[in-house]
């Protein structure tokens, strides 16, 4: 075959391998996220939408300081579960990388098995676990521990973070461990050996070789949570007022789809916004060494 | 390594391990205590609520929606992921950045969004509610996934094997046939099974876009919603169960592909 037409065939190659794929996200994801976004600029009237663009909807829920309110909490809340599971994941995955040699491939399957099991039976089981008349109170009372059932394991903010750092765990313990995985033990040696304390090491050489992995789980906890609308509210209780199901209110009983479209719109710019941010800061950070080293 | 905290590490994965199976240990636990309450102390040990579970039919039409569902799904994401997973393992052209966030982007989006986007799309564009918009909407949520498993793979596969058989005269669809095929099967299994698991688990998707044809996702939540039960907790023990099975499968296949 000529170079011509081997660079032919190839391009044709590139073609029907992408092509489907391109089409396939194109209609059915980029195409609906555009008439979401579509949506917010109309209006509603009695039951009608009125297709006459506005800035309204966007007006009325930056105005607003429930809605501001509710996603500035999605936000934190974000930003706090992915910090609680960088702080137990970390361990964990530094053992498994640096430590298990036999069982490292059944170990690490093992933390994916409730993962793909889905949100549903998760929380359910944890349903189960923390209600009022559920296993632990009944468990703590009937060993006498306590007499009156603990309120607040359920349907409370306490179980929310619990129920949602179970969740989104994996999510931290897996490009941890890769990135861990990566790390090459010498460093360790030769900072030990020039007699850098353990915290010293820890902060000054394991951080930043392993920031790729921390970053890349954080955004991943991250996004999860901000998106997560089934945990708050089958677990949170009365806490469980999210954005998105408040989002998801007023495409249901409400029908306010224009205002719903316009604050779902408002969460992914201030999602989009935080994970450029934080993203660019940590790749300034010593911390993100590793990242700027591997570009 | 040097490193003198290794028992205390251990001892807290351990412990870590056992937060992330108590929940699903205790589940399994009251699925076979015979008191109504799921609580404790036992009452004793019996089937029944397994017995239930088998002979309700809503469950049973349940789960014949969700296979209707997770088949075409698996071969869907199965076929696409593939195709993306060759693209960006073995091909360099302008534009691969987009592909791949183009690609990962349904990840991103919070899947409540994602789901009412859908339901938005298909009123505009006046397409009813069925069995085939769920196999879209979860298609675009699982490929991702199958795609990063199965681009895993064929990372770990030697390029050298591709040019050597190019070299000897190949074609690329020979090559493709004769050894890129073959070596990233595994991958192409795995990534399968695990489609077919997060087909069965997704919930959220579904309920937005499944209209009159409930999967078993939809019917458990409704239940469990309102009143938790003995019987719902041996269904979910079963569905765990399935699950682990296939995924112990999938990842068999997986690792036999990485290590050979």
């Amino acid at each position: 075959m000529s170079l011509k037409r081997i660079d032919r065939v190839r391009q044709l190659t590139l073609l029907a391998l992408t092509g489907p794929n391109v089409l396939f996200l194109a209609v059915f994801c980029v195409a609906p996220l555009a008439v979401l976004f579509s949506y917010s600029f109309f209006q509603v009237s009695f039951v009608d939408i009125v297709r006459e663009p506005t800035l309204a909807n966007y007006a009325r829920v930056l105005e607003s300081a429930t809605y501001r309110g509710l996603v500035v909490k999605a936000l934190l809340y974000g930003i706090g579960i992915a910090a609680v599971c960088s702080v137990i994941a970390y361990p964990l995955a530094f053992f498994i990388a640096k430590r298990v040699r036999v069982y490292k491939a059944p170990l690490l399957t093992l933390l994916l098995i409730p993962l793909y099991t889905g949100d549903l039976i998760r929380i359910f089981a944890w349903r189960v676990v923390l209600g009022a008349e559920g296993v632990l109170n009944s468990l703590l009372m009937w060993l006498g521990v306590i007499k009156e059932p603990i309120w607040v394991l359920l349907f409370s903010p306490f179980s929310t973070v619990v129920v949602l750092t179970y969740n989104y765990l994996p999510f931290m313990v897996l490009p941890l461990w890769a990135a861990i995985e990566a790390m090459d033990d010498s460093f360790l040696e030769a900072a030990m050996d020039l007699g850098c304390r353990r915290t010293a090491t820890f902060f000054k050489v394991v951080l930043p070789l392993t920031g790729a992995g921390l970053i890349a789980g954080f955004m991943m906890v991250f996004v999860l949570v901000v998106g997560d609308y089934l945990t708050p509210q089958l677990i949170g209780g009365s806490s469980g007022v999210t954005v998105t199901s408040a989002i998801h209110d007023m495409f249901g009983a409400a029908f306010d789809w224009p205002t719903g479209s316009a604050l779902a719109w408002v969460l992914l710019t201030a999602m989009a916004a935080f994970i450029t941010a934080a993203v660019y800061l940590f790749y300034k950070s010593p911390w993100g060494r590793g990242i700027r080293r591997a570009n | 390594m040097r490193f003198s905290g290794w028992a205390a590490l251990r001892g807290y994965s351990i412990a870590v391990y056992g937060f992330v199976y108590l929940p699903i240990m205790l589940m399994g636990l009251f699925s076979v205590n015979s008191s109504d309450m799921i609580a404790f102390p036992l009452t004793g040990f019996t089937l029944d609520w397994y017995n239930q579970i088998l002979h309700d039919g809503r469950i049973f039409k349940g789960l014949l929606t969700t296979m209707a569902v997770a088949f075409p799904v698996t071969i869907i994401t199965t076929v696409l992921g593939s195709m993306a997973a060759l693209v960006l393992t073995r091909h360099k052209f302008k534009g691969k950045t987009a592909f791949l966030a183009l690609l990962v982007l349904p990840f991103f989006v919070p899947k409540l969004i994602f789901a009412i986007a859908q339901v938005t799309f298909l009123s505009d564009v006046g397409i009813t509610k069925g069995l085939y918009t769920v196999w879209i909407s979860q298609s675009m949520i699982i490929l991702p996934f199958v795609t990063v498993i199965i681009a895993s793979v064929l990372f770990r596969v030697d390029k050298r094997l591709e040019e050597a058989a190019g070299d000897l005269g190949a074609t690329p669809w020979q090559t493709f046939r004769r050894v890129t095929l073959p070596l990233m099967k595994n991958g192409i299994l795995a990534g399968s099974f695990i489609s077919f698991v997060l087909s069965n688990a997704e919930y959220t998707v579904s309920y937005f876009t499944s209209g009159r044809a409930q999967p078993l996702s939809v019917l458990v939540a409704s239940d469990f919603r309102f009143h938790l039960s003995p019987s719902l907790n041996a269904l979910a023990m079963l569905i765990v169960l399935f699950n682990i099975l296939v995924i112990v499968i999938s990842e068999w296949f997986r690792r036999r592909a990485v290590q050979a």
